[in-house]
């Protein structure tokens, strides 16, 4: 997997913690946690005081992580299937309803045809499979930046 | 008429570019039909028992002589020579080729026409009233604020991924042709204390489990009209169930929470996203206005012609009405003649209807929910002769509200989903209630009829529903009575067990009897006894009748 951001592949820093060890302390500042975890090391106390990256799936309620948003760098929306267009209002909250300024990262079943809505709703990069970087950027260059929309 | 911004035409042409790539990476296998389908639904393109089926977008109902011309063209070259207009006054291709579908946008292009949302999980064609800018009684024209919906809705970012379909009617009157209240936003145009602005209503809906919309809003202002649409479909995308496609429906949603819950949700969502950039100000909602104003029409004296030609004197009596200019006629053309499938037009009618239109409507038609077409504007003067042309074409059937003028899905002829035929039934009912006089004593009723229970035909909001089900393999029609799609909207409540389609005529013409035995002066319609004399009246005798003769 690569990670997108517009038309330049980007590093990824981010590294997911397996399920095995969860306790407060394992965590880096490149950690990317699922919404399981971090509800679990909430209740254990955080003890580190640098930001975290968490992992939230279309299907899951994010009220538990919004009182919380300054302790993460980055939230990946992950996409259980490019039908389910939560995440696509879930960002609109994150970025004007509680201020996010963190980078939001889409994953999980996302089409390359939905590209530019995605940007437009305010996610930075996209996760997606190495081969289909040209399509993706294909489709982003299609864009002509017309909108109905502001 | 709406005419195209160059932003209009740019946004077309690249869709199309877009579909073509999207077809292409379909045919060679780099997208699977999964993940295809949603975005050839984003274009109009289903995939029927048959074919594909290509439903293109008319706007609020309003073509011009070009547009219709086109679609006879398309008819012609890509399709059987034939297009079906649907009950939110679209138009449906039924036997499109996939490779040659991008092609058919580009046609449409040209003409200022497209597919975009007619169907797929995101906000379909902005429906309207018919008689929109057409009659004295209207607060205001819906049109456009039709079509500053549309632009808005149009390839939103936000909500091209809804839990379902979604659909909105604007209408300008109190009299209701829209079917307002079973869309999942009504909205309709009231002047409060000398302002106009909207009355909104949602949660209707058809389908297993039918709604009549309920009221948010009794009063919104025209400026916030955009903010406010985001903030109910920000409270259902949110919310509506994704967990069960019969339950994802905005309506189930408001039906779950209540309507004050649902409707402190949306004024919450109001309050949090409002955007500036969204308000409407005095100057766009002009520049908009301005595309719609009536063409130059002289106010006389002219009255509709007498004649002694009767079928011309049925005709006049029953698809014209007057223009708000006096002088001018509205003159509905119906698309029921006795034995052809509801709302259907060959490509010779549809060339036709185009230059009659230049001819005697300044070149404007439009369709109607109820699947027939209209010209809006035509001079009192030149009513025979229009009426003469449209009786060679066929276009000149007197049954405008009558009975025989039913709203029918495709069914099973058609449709993959459908349990039963429904053309067959309404064509029936056609060639049983032939004549002007008997249809006309029988006076105002809406028959519509559903292939199956997603309720495509209306069923539910029909004043004699019709429902086909399928039954071991044979198909069984369920009767409902009562119901209405207008200003006073009501789900039609079952009369008892279904019929054979054998039984189902005489079934019909029993209720008629029920009605017309009841019935206290000739003006009394159908609705209006059924809703005095109830349910059991009818029942007693329509099964009482059923089983003597057994």
């Amino acid at each position: 997997m690569i990670i997108l951001e517009r038309k330049t592949e980007k590093l990824n820093k981010y590294k997911r913690i397996t399920n095995e060890f969860f306790s407060a302390n394992d965590f880096l500042p490149t950690s990317l946690l699922s919404l399981y975890q971090w509800q679990e090391i909430k209740k254990q106390g955080i003890k580190k005081n640098f930001q975290l990256a968490i992992e939230i799936n279309s299907d899951e309620s994010s009220e538990s992580i919004k009182d919380s948003l300054k302790k993460f760098s980055m939230i990946q929306l992950n996409f259980k299937t490019f039908k389910d267009g939560r995440p696509f209002t879930l960002v609109k909250e994150l970025r004007i309803e509680h201020k996010f300024k963190g980078e939001i990262r889409a994953s999980g079943h996302i089409l390359p045809d939905q590209y530019v809505f995605l940007l437009r709703c305010g996610f930075d990069t996209v996760e997606i499979k190495k081969e289909d970087k040209e399509i993706w950027i294909e489709l982003l260059n299609l864009d002509n930046g017309l909108y109905y929309q502001p | 008429m709406y005419k195209y911004s160059n932003i209009d035409k740019k946004i077309i042409a690249d869709r199309t570019k877009q579909f073509q790539n999207q077809v292409e990476r379909r045919l060679n296998g780099k997208l699977t039909e999964e993940e295809f389908k949603p975005l050839r639904l984003m274009n109009g393109l289903y995939l029927q028992l048959h074919a594909y089926m290509l439903r293109v977008a008319i706007p609020y109902g309003e073509l011009s002589s070009t547009q219709l011309r086109k679609l006879a063209f398309i008819a012609d070259k890509f399709d059987r020579g034939y297009g079906h207009f649907t009950t939110r006054q679209n138009i449906q291709f039924n036997w499109p080729k996939l490779p040659e579908v991008p092609e058919i946008l580009d046609q449409l292009s040209e003409v200022e026409m497209h597919a975009i949302q007619t169907s797929g999980n995101c906000i379909r064609n902005i429906s309207s009233d018919h008689l929109a800018g057409l009659t004295a009684e209207e607060v205001e024209d819906p049109r456009p604020w039709c079509e500053i919906i549309r632009k808005w809705s149009t390839f939103h970012p936000e909500f091209s991924f809804l839990p379902r379909k979604f659909k909105i009617a604007v209408t300008g009157c109190l009299e209701d042709r829209t079917a307002l209240l079973v869309h999942d936003i009504g909205l309709r145009l009231i002047k409060k204390n000398n302002v106009i602005g909207f009355e909104v209503f949602v949660g209707g809906g058809q389908g297993r489990t039918p709604h009549i919309a309920k009221m948010i809003r009794s009063f919104l202002s025209k400026k916030d009209l955009l903010n406010y649409l985001e903030a109910i479909l920000t409270t259902y995308n949110q919310l509506g169930r994704r967990d069960n496609i019969y339950k994802a429906r905005i309506k189930i949603l408001v039906n779950e929470l209540g309507v004050q819950k649902f409707k402190s949700l949306v004024e919450k969502n109001f309050v949090k996203f409002s955007n500036e950039k969204l308000k409407l100000d005095k100057n766009t909602i002009n520049d908009i206005f301005n595309f719609f104003k009536l063409p130059k029409l002289k106010y006389s004296s002219n009255k509709l012609p007498i004649s002694k030609n009767k079928k011309f004197n049925e005709w006049k009596q029953q698809n014209t009405l007057p223009h708000k200019i006096s002088g001018y006629s509205i003159v509905l053309i119906s698309l029921k003649p006795p034995g052809k499938p509801p709302g259907d037009a060959d490509s010779r009618q549809m060339q036709e209807l185009a230059n009659i239109s230049d001819d005697f409507s300044f070149g404007e038609i439009r369709v109607t929910h109820e699947q027939n077409l209209v010209l809006p504007h035509v001079n009192n003067t030149q009513i025979y002769q229009l009426w003469q042309q449209l009786d060679i074409l066929k276009l000149a059937t007197p049954n405008i509200g009558l009975i025989s003028d039913t709203i029918c899905c495709p069914g099973m002829d058609y449709c993959a989903l459908a349990t039963a035929r429904s053309i067959p039934i309404s064509q029936k009912i056609g060639n049983n209630f032939k004549k002007y006089f008997d249809q006309k004593s029988i006076g105002d009723i809406k028959i519509k009829i559903s292939g199956c229970i997603n309720a495509c035909g209306h069923h539910h909001v029909g004043n004699i529903g019709i429902l086909g089900l399928d039954r071991n393999g044979e198909e069984f029609y369920q009767i409902t009575l009562g119901g209405s799609a207008k200003e006073d909207a009501a789900i039609g409540q079952i009369i008892g067990p279904s019929f054979s389609e054998k039984k189902l005529i005489s079934a019909i013409r029993r209720i008629i009897k029920t009605y017309r035995k009841n019935k206290k002066n000739a003006s009394e319609d159908f609705l209006s006894v059924f809703r005095r004399i109830g349910i059991e009246a009818f029942k007693k005798d329509l099964y009482d009748n059923t089983r003597k003769k057994n």
